[in-house]
């Protein structure tokens, strides 16, 4: 089985450094998922655990053992592409069958392992087809059978679920999730999707143009992010964010809307961004008022976009809210979960 | 009740495409046509006016005497020993050489493609006669090998870039995934690029085969003893100074054109794509 220790890992592009150092300790069977907005680096840093990129500076060890020159095949990892990537001439058989093949296992073996992988999978009766005559569903299967028949140290990730409709996704979510619980192996898993991200992972490392923003688990991220960033990022839909001035344990926008924060009185008085998340608003008839812009019934929930401070705030209710856009709504801040971050760096601010 | 309403056709009306394709056909099948007629003509037929388009009696007469009265047989085996030799060398430098500017990239990579494009821009006469000084030195002139190095020349740089295009089209996530199943890069080429570069692979075989199995004017400086000539200039040795032997050249003609019309055929099916279909996107 194997951990995953990485160190200071950079990677540049000539003199374009789209890594700066990042350090992640994956612990052994740990399901670990990158998440972050394209372009941050998280399937960057994903490559080279794989061995696809070169690493820069800084040191990937897989199992305690240093692999930053080793080559992909030699770091007994398997990874499964946002595009399947199945040899398209081979049948699922040999598809699945194939880096055994290459390693020279004996025919009975590599038979066994498949039929083994086929039977979790639920793709006993397609071992004979080609990927052409597959449904998305079932390439995203057989890519995954591909990479358990090795039975690697770590499984890696790359969206593999992007390219699937929206139902079928939440299906191989658990799909993915249950055959982590059987097998325990390490996981390394990259998403841009931050439920993906909540739904699946024991830890999230959120990452952000090069860096990482925030590890933890899912509900410590969701309930202490530690920047502006990871609060926006986490969460759908996402943090409202107010700008406003924290005076004598009062929160005050600048068009003067103001309530009382309990707890806050140790910041003293200063600028400060209050994050509140939108179903820590409720309907209150002696609350703020707020003009409705847009109302979005979900059936069990409605989403409200509204005016409140100067700023557009969405609130989550279980009521069924039926005003017209433009009324007032009369809503209260539970101010006791409300986020505060400095307006300068961004940084979670502690009581 | 109507029957249910079809679609407008767009573009022309239906008669006027078909009447349209059948004169193309024609004009481009009537030279074939009258080789062949030709071909079973007796001798008299062939200078008849206005021209007869059936012969009254079809005779093998043509056949019989490039079969087996003339050095035909002897040149069509020279034309498939360099056509071959020549298309399977350039074949092999075109896969690795495409392999590398389809897949990797190094310092000079521009320069190395456009210089590649640029040998096939030279005019033929251009280049004759350095050619044949090189052949001379180098002692290849009248010998098979020399020809196939010619005509591999001449046919490596389009094939070069037919598979380099080839080669870029097919995703890179399959062989990324097939070095992380523990592939190395000969493997990659071999078990996954090769194989699903069957069209590719399919479009050079024709046209370096097809190319060099109808060239002339190097066949005629560099291949003089006819332990060496080939086809094209073997049908010119029916004219003489003093008359043409229309009925032979013919025959000589169909036959010459017979593995051409083969290839074509066996392999029409490969050209088709789509042999990448299910292996990226869902």
């Amino acid at each position: 089985m194997g951990s995953v220790n990485i160190a200071q890992a950079r990677k540049s592009y000539g003199a374009l450094e789209v890594l700066h150092g990042v350090s992640v300790n994956i612990a052994n069977g740990e399901f670990v998922v990158l998440v972050g907005p394209s372009g941050c680096g998280k399937s960057t840093l994903l490559r080279m655990i794989a061995g696809l990129e070169a690493i820069s500076g800084g040191e990937i060890a897989i199992d305690g053992k240093v692999v930053n020159t080793l080559a992909p095949k030699e770091r007994d990892i398997a990874m499964v592409f946002q595009s399947y990537a199945l040899y398209p001439h081979m049948t699922v058989e040999a598809n699945m069958g194939f880096s055994l093949r290459l390693g020279g296992a004996p025919k009975d073996a590599i038979k066994a392992r498949v039929a083994e992988a086929a039977k979790m999978l639920g793709l006993e009766d397609y071992l004979k087809r080609y990927p052409r005559h597959l449904s998305g569903g079932q390439r995203q299967r057989v890519a995954m059978g591909r990479a358990m028949v090795r039975k690697p140290k770590v499984f890696l990730f790359d969206e593999p679920l992007s390219n699937l409709d929206a139902k079928l996704r939440v299906q191989m979510r658990s799909e993915i999730k249950r055959n982590h619980q059987r097998l325990k192996t390490t996981t390394v898993y990259v998403t841009h999707d931050q439920i993906e991200a909540m739904t699946m992972a024991d830890r999230i490392v959120v990452m952000n143009g090069g860096v990482v923003e925030q590890v933890g688990s899912p509900l410590e991220l969701y309930d202490r992010p530690a920047n502006l960033f990871v609060a926006g990022f986490i969460g759908s839909p996402s943090m409202n964010i107010l700008s406003g001035r924290l005076e004598n344990g009062t929160f005050m926008t600048a068009d003067g809307t103001a309530f009382a924060v309990p707890g806050m009185a140790s910041f003293g008085n200063r600028d400060v961004r209050l994050g509140i998340r939108p179903e820590h608003l409720c309907l209150d008839p002696n609350g703020l008022r707020a003009e409705i812009v847009t109302v979005e019934p979900t059936g069990s929930e409605t989403q409200v976009m509204m005016r409140l401070g100067g700023h557009d705030v969405v609130g989550v209710f279980r009521e069924r809210v039926v005003n017209a856009p433009g009324e007032m709504l009369p809503v209260s801040i539970d101010a006791e979960r409300a986020h505060i971050f400095d307006p300068q760096t961004g940084k979670r601010l502690e009581a | 009740m109507s029957e249910a309403p079809t679609l407008k056709r767009t573009g022309l009306p239906l008669p006027i495409t078909i009447i349209g394709a059948i004169v193309l056909v024609f004009i481009c099948l009537f030279p074939f046509m009258w080789m062949f007629g030709s071909s079973i003509k007796t001798l008299p037929e062939l200078y008849t006016v206005p021209p007869i388009w059936w012969p009254e009696t079809p005779t093998f007469g043509n056949y019989y005497k490039v079969l087996f009265e003339s050095n035909i047989p002897r040149y069509f085996l020279n034309s498939v020993i360099i056509s071959v030799g020549s298309t399977v060398l350039a074949l092999i430098l075109a896969i690795f050489a495409s392999y590398g500017f389809a897949r990797f990239n190094f310092r000079g990579k521009p320069v190395l493609q456009s210089f590649v494009l640029v040998g096939q821009l030279l005019p033929t006469a251009a280049i004759i006669v350095p050619l044949f000084i090189t052949l001379r030195v180098l002692g290849l002139v009248n010998t098979f090998w020399g020809l196939i190095l010619v005509y591999m020349i001449v046919t490596l740089p389009l094939s070069v870039w037919m598979l380099t295009s080839y080669f870029k089209a097919i995703p890179v996530e399959l062989e990324e995934a097939a070095i992380i199943d523990g592939a190395s890069r000969i493997g990659i080429l071999f078990r996954i690029t090769l194989p699903l570069s069957t069209p590719g692979i399919v479009a050079v075989v024709v046209y370096a085969f097809v190319t060099t199995w109808n060239e002339f004017v190097f066949a005629l400086c560099f291949a003089t003893d006819s332990s060496v000539k080939t086809l094209p200039i073997g049908l010119a040795e029916f004219s003489t100074e003093f008359n043409t032997d229309w009925g032979a050249v013919m025959a000589a003609s169909v036959v010459m054109t017979l593995p051409i019309a083969l290839l074509f055929f066996s392999m029409q099916r490969l050209f088709v794509g789509g042999l990448t279909a299910g292996a990226t996107k869902g």
